[in-house]
């Protein structure tokens, strides 16, 4: 290289610099602009609509600042569904999370045959759409005809008398088996695939040191399916924070308000009611409630 | 709306609707196809489909498309369409608040004008059937046809066991009583109510009979003062009619659990020997085999401002989308829908009252049942709509809410009564600010 093409080098050099700046800008455009489109555009009107009252058809929209907030702060149904929520959230991670581990790790060392199968019937109420959980498991809590309250009967087990939906005060708690029914399976195939990767040779090790059973899974089988676990917490507190479709098909957030969570207060907010603006406020509490708790999942797992 | 004007309706509707006389000059010139939303029903698809082919021979450029919603998610799958960019040409409503609420939003059609073109519904409907779907004097719908509630009962059952209609509310709770003592295991009426509206239906019952309808028009209008909204302390009594019910073992250990459709199965099929349905639940039990019924109305309550003369009538119909873009089809098959011809079907595939009753004398084969459905309907003294639709929608929300509680024992009638004021005294302040 001579000193007289040194200027061209550098043009050159800023020029690829520059396309590929504009490489990079192209090719995160559709994702930035499906972002646009289906995450910050909409975000921004909910929380430029929370500040208003709004009817059904957007038609007249009334400045009331930021009185929908306090309304939410001060709206007892808000705070069940947030109760309802953070229930969900955490007794999912409980018994999806718990409960698939200790599927998973069944099948991974405790069954020597058929584990296949079981994984199978397991896994499969995943792949049932929701809405017909929702149906089937009515059916079977109905509290005049359902199958488990005949079982019930025929071995003497005392029932609730308001029902598994009807009473308010097992109402959620009976939500939060469906959904642990229907998605402890998948927990377990997640939790499996990490056990599976670990070698063999750490647990023949550890059985040499004397460490086997509990002590094995304990010190061997969980840390190194960390990550793993923290997945599937993270999915969990998602499908948590963002459950409607079980409770609206179940219970419609009933009786009297006592399975509410945020997604269908807001849908009954908006849709039954006609309360656009405060339907709106709802959100804008629920995105800052998922936020915080997703950069504290991510935290969490990043340290991992 | 008034039951003696509905009554009167076959009287007033005296010229055939002459649907192909309605002259849609921009329905030659293109095909059109209307898009309508209905609540799923067994029958409708096939009334529908029927009337829309007879429909295409007057207009052969125009198809209809039906899309039905289950009755639940109908109320709310209609206001986000109607909002959004495609929605329904024509959809089903019940008349009352959830129609008028459509109209003062803007979401329904003012269909005045177009109605009054030759063959237009305002030529075959009576002023009082118009009058179901008005607002400040003006058509925002069609009525089609009127829905009710009675007490259905088991004809055998009462006959095997010598039991007779009740005459009055004490008489009910004496009537669940006894099947009670002949066998405990029988529910004597089962209460579907984990939807929220059927003990809405009792409740909007128990209001009139108790405090009576014109003691009642202030609450429910919201026009009543503050210090006297929902103060009356028949609202309460009303609840406590509740659980008198309740304690007489009408209905089974969890009515909010319930679903309505199996207490019309468990009355079909022989379990339950009185349900208390709407009038449209007599083609369900036709449709199930079962025909050995009977029908009373809700009886009296002794004490109470009403006679028991009245029921609650909720007339039922169709909207036009403000948002169509075929405004003069959608009002023309609209118009269709309360012809003569159109009517008489409706009475004989879908066993409802028709609001133009002008060919209802020429309905063949229809049960007897039916038949004193149409003769009560027709003799009633009075009529008021259910409460559901009635009501501004956070009061309705709350009666909803409140009945379940109420059934739950977690609200006693006082508590009631004392929430459902305060949310109507926010609804009324929201409603005077606007």
């Amino acid at each position: 290289m001579t000193p007289d093409n040194r200027p061209n080098d550098r043009q050159q050099r800023d020029r690829r610099v520059v396309s590929s700046r504009l490489a990079t800008l192209l090719l995160l455009l559709p994702a930035l602009g499906l972002c646009a489109v289906f995450i910050f555009i909409p975000a921004t009107l909910a929380i430029a609509g929370s500040l208003f009252e709004i009817g059904i058809s957007f038609s007249n929209w009334r400045f009331v600042g930021f009185d929908n907030y306090v309304r939410v702060f001060n709206d007892a149904v808000f705070w069940i569904a947030l109760r309802n929520n953070l229930i969900i959230v955490v007794g999912s991670i409980v018994l999806q999370v718990g409960g698939g581990t200790l599927l998973a790790t069944l099948l991974d060392r405790g069954l020597p045959r058929y584990s296949t199968v079981y994984r199978t019937i397991i896994f499969a109420p995943m792949v049932i759409s929701t809405v017909a959980i929702a149906l089937i498991w009515l059916m079977i809590l109905d509290p005049n005809t359902g199958a488990l309250v005949a079982a019930m009967r025929v071995v003497g087990f005392p029932m609730p008398r308001l029902g598994w939906l009807g009473d308010p005060n097992i109402a959620i708690w009976t939500i939060l088996v469906i959904a642990a029914w229907q998605y402890t399976g998948f927990m377990m195939v997640l939790i499996l695939a990490g056990l599976q990767g670990i070698s063999r040779d750490l647990y023949e090790a550890a059985a040499l040191d004397g460490a086997k059973g509990m002590r094995a899974f304990w010190y061997i089988t969980l840390p190194s399916i960390r990550n793993v676990v923290l997945v599937a917490i993270l999915i969990t507190t998602i499908g948590g924070i963002k459950v409607f479709d079980l409770v609206f098909a179940t219970t419609q957030g009933g009786p009297a308000n006592s399975t509410q969570v945020l997604g269908t207060y807001i849908y009954l907010q908006a849709f039954n009611l006609g309360n656009m603006g405060y339907a709106n406020a709802i959100s804008v509490v629920l995105l800052v409630f998922a936020v915080i708790l997703g950069w504290a999942q991510l935290r969490a797992t990043r340290r991992a | 709306m008034s039951v003696h004007a509905i009554r009167g309706a076959a009287g007033v509707a005296l010229g055939a609707l002459a649907a192909g006389a309605f002259m849609v000059s921009a329905a030659q010139a293109e095909n059109v196809t209307l898009k309508m939303w209905a609540l799923t029903n067994a029958n409708y698809p096939g009334y529908i489909a029927e009337r829309a082919a007879a429909f295409k021979e007057l207009y052969p450029n125009v198809d209809v498309v039906l899309e039905s919603t289950p009755n639940e998610a109908y109320k709310t799958a209609i206001q986000v369409a109607l909002v959004g960019s495609e929605p329904p040409d024509v959809f089903f409503n019940w008349s009352g608040e959830d129609a008028a609420r459509l109209a003062r939003e803007g979401l329904a059609l003012d269909i005045t004008e177009l109605g009054e073109m030759e063959g237009g519904f305002r030529h075959s409907l009576s002023e009082a059937w118009q009058s179901s779907f008005m607002l400040d004097g003006r058509n925002f719908g069609v009525p089609t046809n009127a829905v009710t509630k009675y007490f259905y009962y088991n004809t055998t059952f009462f006959a095997e066991h010598g039991l007779s209609e009740p005459a009055t509310f004490g008489e009910l709770l004496g009537l669940c009583r006894t099947i009670r003592e002949i066998d405990p295991a029988i529910v004597p009426m089962p209460l579907g109510n984990s939807e929220r509206w059927k003990l809405n239906h009792f409740i909007t019952l128990l209001d009139e009979r108790v405090i009576g309808m014109e003691n009642t028009a202030a609450d429910y209008a919201l026009t009543a003062p503050d210090d006297e909204l929902f103060t009356n302390p028949g609202y309460a009594a009303a609840w406590g009619k509740v659980l008198e019910l309740q304690d007489a073992g009408c209905f089974q250990d969890a009515p909010n659990a319930t679903s309505p459709e199996a207490t019309r199965a468990m009355f079909s099929s022989g379990i339950a020997p009185i349900i208390f349905c709407g009038s449209w639940c007599a083609g369900i039990f036709d449709d199930d085999g079962f025909r050995d019924y009977a029908l009373f109305r809700f009886p009296p309550v002794e004490g109470g401002a009403s006679d028991g003369d009245s029921n609650m009538v909720i007339p039922e119909g169709v909207q036009i989308s403000a948002k169509t873009k075929h405004p003069e089809e959608a009002v023309a098959w609209a118009s269709f829908l309360v012809s003569g011809e159109s009517s008489l079907e409706r009475a004989k595939v879908m066993k409802q009252l028709p609001s133009n009753a002008e060919r209802i004398a020429d309905l063949e084969g229809a049960t007897e049942q039916f038949k004193w459905i149409a003769t009560d309907m027709a003799s009633l003294g009075g009529s008021f709509n259910v409460l559901d639709v009635l009501l501004e929608a956070s009061v309705a929300n709350a009666y909803l809410d409140i009945g379940v509680e109420i059934l739950n024992g977690t609200k006693t009638p006082d508590e009631a009564v004392a929430a459902i004021r305060e949310v109507a005294l926010e609804a009324k302040k929201k409603m005077n600010a606007n």
